[in-house]
C-alpha cells in the first residue's frame, strides 16, 4: 500500500495537509476494494482532523476503526483522548492526553507541533475573553505550573497582581491593514455600471 | 451469441472519430434487445474493450449486463468493472448516452450498498457525476447518490466538494428534492448550521402540487435547525407552494410544539416537551439535533442578557439562565466568546462580565475583500437572472398564455404580443 503522500506531508511539517491526504487517499484504496485497514496510519489520520480542529470528522473517523484495530493499537485511542478532551471542552485535560501516552517516532513530531499551536491558541483565548483571571486558572488553561504561566503571562505583557493571586491581562494592538488600492478604483467602476443597467 | 461478437467487433472498430462512433451508436441502440437478453453472459466480452477508447460501446454491454441479477460472487467483480469503467472513461461518448451511464451507476450504488460498502462508491460516483455534468452548475440524478453514499460511509467531509458548487440548472424536480435534503443532513452532521438551513429552505419552499415525504421531513429539520441557529422559527416566505403552506404544520406537529416552548424560554418545559414526544423524535432520527435544541437555550438566555445589560455578575448569569453555579455560567460565557456568539470580557477577580459592541468596524482590508467578493457574486447572479427572464419572454408557450389573457381585458391597447402565438 503506497502510503508515500502521507509521509511527504509529515516529512514537509505540512500538518494542516494530512487529514485532507489521508481522506483523499483513503477514499481511493476503498474505491479498489482494498481492505486498508489493518496498515492504515489511523492515528495521524485521526490527529491530522484534530490538528485542522475539524473535531467533526474526527469523531466520525473515530466511529468507522473497526473494534479489533482501536483495542489492538492503544496509540489511537491516545489521539482519540486528545480529540475527546477538545470536543467536550476540557481545557486541561488535552494537555493530560497529550502528556500521558508514550507517542511512536512517526507522530512524535506532530503530537509536539500541535500542543505548542494549543498552548498559543489557549493563550490567545484567555486574552480576549478575560480582563483579569487568577494565576491557578492560567495554569489550568495553559498546562503549565504555577510559575511557569507566570512567566509566560510576564513574557507576553500581562501584570501580576500578587496580593490577590490574579493576572491582569493585556490586550495585544492589532493592527488591521486599511490600505486601498487602484484595483479598487475599477472594482467600484463595475459596481455602478452594474447598478446604472 | 454470434451477434454479440460481431458487436462487439463493430465497436473495436468504429470508436475513432465523432462520424464512427454516432454509427456505432445507431447500431447498439438496434441491438438493445439482442443484448439484454444475453446479459448474464456478457462478462467475457468486456474484457475484449478498452473502456477509455470503446467507451460507448463498453458502456451498452456494462448497462445491459448489470440490468440482469449479479450474483454474490460477481458482486465484487462487478464493482470493480464499474470503477474502472468510470476512471477511465471518455467523457464526450458518455454524453450520447447519459441514461445508460446513469442506470449503470444507480446499480453501481445499489450493489455497493446492499454489500454494506458504502466507502467503496465514493470516489467513482464523485468521478461519475463530474463526468455526466456538462458543467458545474449542472445538476444531476447521481447527486443525490454521491450524497447519500457520503452520510452512509459517514464521510460528510467528501460531500462538501459537491455541495460546494452553486446549481442553476435542474433536469427532474425529485433530483432537486433529494440532492436538497441529503445536502441538508451533510451540512447538520458538519455542523455548518446556516448552510443546512438555506438547503433545507430550498426544500420547503420548492414548487410542488402536492405534498411530498422528503418535504415533511426536511421541514423537522428545518424547524429544528433554525430554533439551533436562529432561536425562532422563520414563517413561510411568500413563494411557498400553497400545498406546502396549508399542510405541513400538520404532518410535523410535535415539532411545531418544540418550537413554541422555546419561545417560552423556560427549561423545564421544554424538557418536559421532548421528554413527551421522545419516542417520535427517535424514531424520526432526529433526538440527536433535539439535544442540540435544549443545549442552545442557554445560549440564547445568555444573549439577550447582552441585550439589556453591560456588565452583569456571573451569579446573575447563573441564576438566569437557570445553570448551577457561577463557575458554570462562567464556562459557558467563555465557550460563547471562543465560538465568537458573544463579545464580553470576563473580569475574575470581581466576578463580572463586561458586554461590549461588535468590534468589528469593517474597515480592514480583509472586510472588503469579503464584501467585494460578495459583491461580485450578486452581480453574476443578477446577470443570469436577467438572461433567464429574456429567455422566458420568449419562450411560445408563456407568450401564448399572456396573449390569450391580455385579450380579455384591453382591446384598443397596442398589443405588442403577435397574433401569431394566440
Amino acid at each position: 500500500m503506497d502510503l508515500s503522500p502521507i509521509q511527504k506531508d509529515l516529512a514537509s511539517k505540512c500538518y494542516s495537509a494530512v487529514a485532507d491526504t489521508c481522506d483523499d487517499l483513503m477514499l481511493k484504496l476503498a474505491s479498489r476494494g482494498i481492505r486498508y485497514q489493518d496498515e492504515w496510519p489511523f492515528a495521524i489520520h485521526l490527529l491530522g482532523h484534530v490538528f485542522a480542529n475539524d473535531l467533526n470528522s474526527a469523531r466520525f473517523l473515530w466511529k468507522s476503526i473497526p473494534l479489533e484495530i482501536k483495542e489492538s493499537r492503544p496509540e489511537i485511542a491516545a489521539v482519540w483522548k486528545i480529540g475527546q478532551c477538545l470536543w467536550t471542552r476540557d481545557y486541561a485535560g488535552v494537555y493530560d492526553a497529550i502528556r500521558g501516552f508514550d507517542w511512536s517516532a512517526e507522530i512524535t513530531a506532530m503530537v509536539v507541533a500541535f500542543s505548542e499551536n494549543y498552548t498559543k491558541k489557549m493563550f490567545q483565548m484567555l486574552n480576549s475573553a478575560y480582563s483579569t483571571i487568577s494565576v491557578t486558572d492560567v495554569a489550568h488553561f495553559l498546562g503549565m505550573s504555577e510559575d511557569r504561566a507566570i512567566d509566560y503571562a510576564l513574557q507576553h505583557g500581562w501584570k501580576l497582581d500578587s496580593s490577590c493571586k490574579m493576572v491582569i491581562v493585556k490586550k495585544p494592538k492589532t493592527v488591521t491593514e486599511r490600505k486601498l488600492d487602484p484595483s479598487k478604483l475599477q472594482r467600484l467602476t463595475e459596481y455602478v455600471f452594474h447598478l446604472e443597467h | 451469441m454470434e451477434s454479440i461478437e460481431v458487436l462487439v467487433a463493430h465497436i473495436q472498430g468504429l470508436s475513432r472519430s465523432p462520424d464512427e462512433v454516432s454509427h456505432l451508436h445507431s447500431l447498439l441502440k438496434q441491438s438493445e434487445d439482442a443484448l439484454r437478453s444475453h446479459a448474464a453472459r456478457l462478462a467475457p466480452f468486456l474484457s475484449q474493450l478498452d473502456p477509455s477508447i470503446h467507451t460507448l460501446g463498453y458502456l451498452f454491454l456494462l448497462e445491459a449486463y448489470s440490468s440482469g441479477s449479479i450474483s454474490g460472487e460477481e458482486a465484487s467483480g462487478f464493482l470493480l468493472t464499474v470503477v474502472e469503467f468510470i476512471n477511465s472513461c471518455s467523457a464526450e461518448q458518455i454524453q450520447l448516452a447519459p441514461e445508460k451511464f446513469i442506470s449503470v451507476c444507480k446499480s453501481f450504488k445499489d450493489q455497493v450498498m446492499q454489500l454494506g460498502v458504502p466507502m467503496q462508491g465514493i470516489a467513482p460516483l464523485w468521478m461519475a457525476v463530474r463526468k455526466l455534468q456538462t458543467s458545474t452548475e449542472q445538476l444531476t440524478t447521481l447527486h443525490s447518490d454521491y450524497l447519500l453514499l457520503c452520510l452512509l460511509a459517514k464521510c460528510y467531509k467528501a460531500g462538501l466538494s459537491i455541495l460546494d458548487d452553486d446549481i442553476f440548472e435542474v433536469d427532474h424536480p425529485r433530483d432537486h428534492f433529494l440532492y436538497c435534503y441529503y445536502g441538508g443532513m451533510i451540512n447538520i452532521g458538519l455542523k455548518r448550521f446556516e448552510k443546512a438551513l438555506a438547503c433545507l429552505h430550498n426544500v420547503v419552499t420548492a414548487p410542488m402540487t402536492t405534498l411530498n415525504a422528503i418535504c415533511v421531513e426536511a421541514y423537522k429539520k428545518y424547524i429544528l435547525v433554525s430554533l439551533i441557529l436562529n432561536g425562532q422559527v422563520p414563517s413561510f416566505p411568500k413563494y411557498t407552494s400553497s400545498a406546502a403552506h396549508r399542510n405541513l404544520k400538520n404532518y410535523t406537529q410535535p415539532y411545531v410544539d418544540l418550537a413554541n416552548f422555546y419561545a417560552s424560554g423556560k427549561f423545564s418545559e421544554l424538557e418536559a416537551c421532548i421528554q413527551t414526544n421522545q419516542e417520535k423524535f427517535l424514531s424520526d432520527s432526529n433526538l440527536g439535533l433535539v439535544k442540540q435544541v435544549l443545549s442552545s437555550l442557554y445560549k440564547r438566555n445568555i444573549q439577550r442578557l447582552t441585550q439589556t445589560y453591560l456588565t452583569l455578575s456571573l451569579q446573575d448569569i447563573a441564576n438566569v439562565a437557570q445553570l448551577n453555579n457561577p463557575k458554570e455560567a462562567e464556562m459557558h460565557v467563555l465557550q460563547m466568546i471562543q465560538d465568537g456568539e458573544i463579545f464580553a470580557t470576563i473580569n475574575q477577580k470581581d466576578g463580572m462580565v463586561s458586554f461590549h459592541e461588535d468590534p468589528e468596524q469593517y474597515k480592514s482590508c480583509g472586510m472588503t475583500e469579503h464584501i467585494d467578493f460578495s459583491i461580485q457574486r450578486l452581480m453574476a447572479l443578477s446577470k443570469k437572472l436577467s438572461s433567464l427572464d429574456d429567455n422566458l419572454s420568449c419562450d411560445p408557450q408563456y407568450l401564448s398564455k399572456v396573449g390569450k389573457e391580455r385579450q380579455k381585458f384591453d382591446f384598443d391597447e397596442f398589443d405588442s404580443v403577435s397574433h401569431k402565438f394566440m
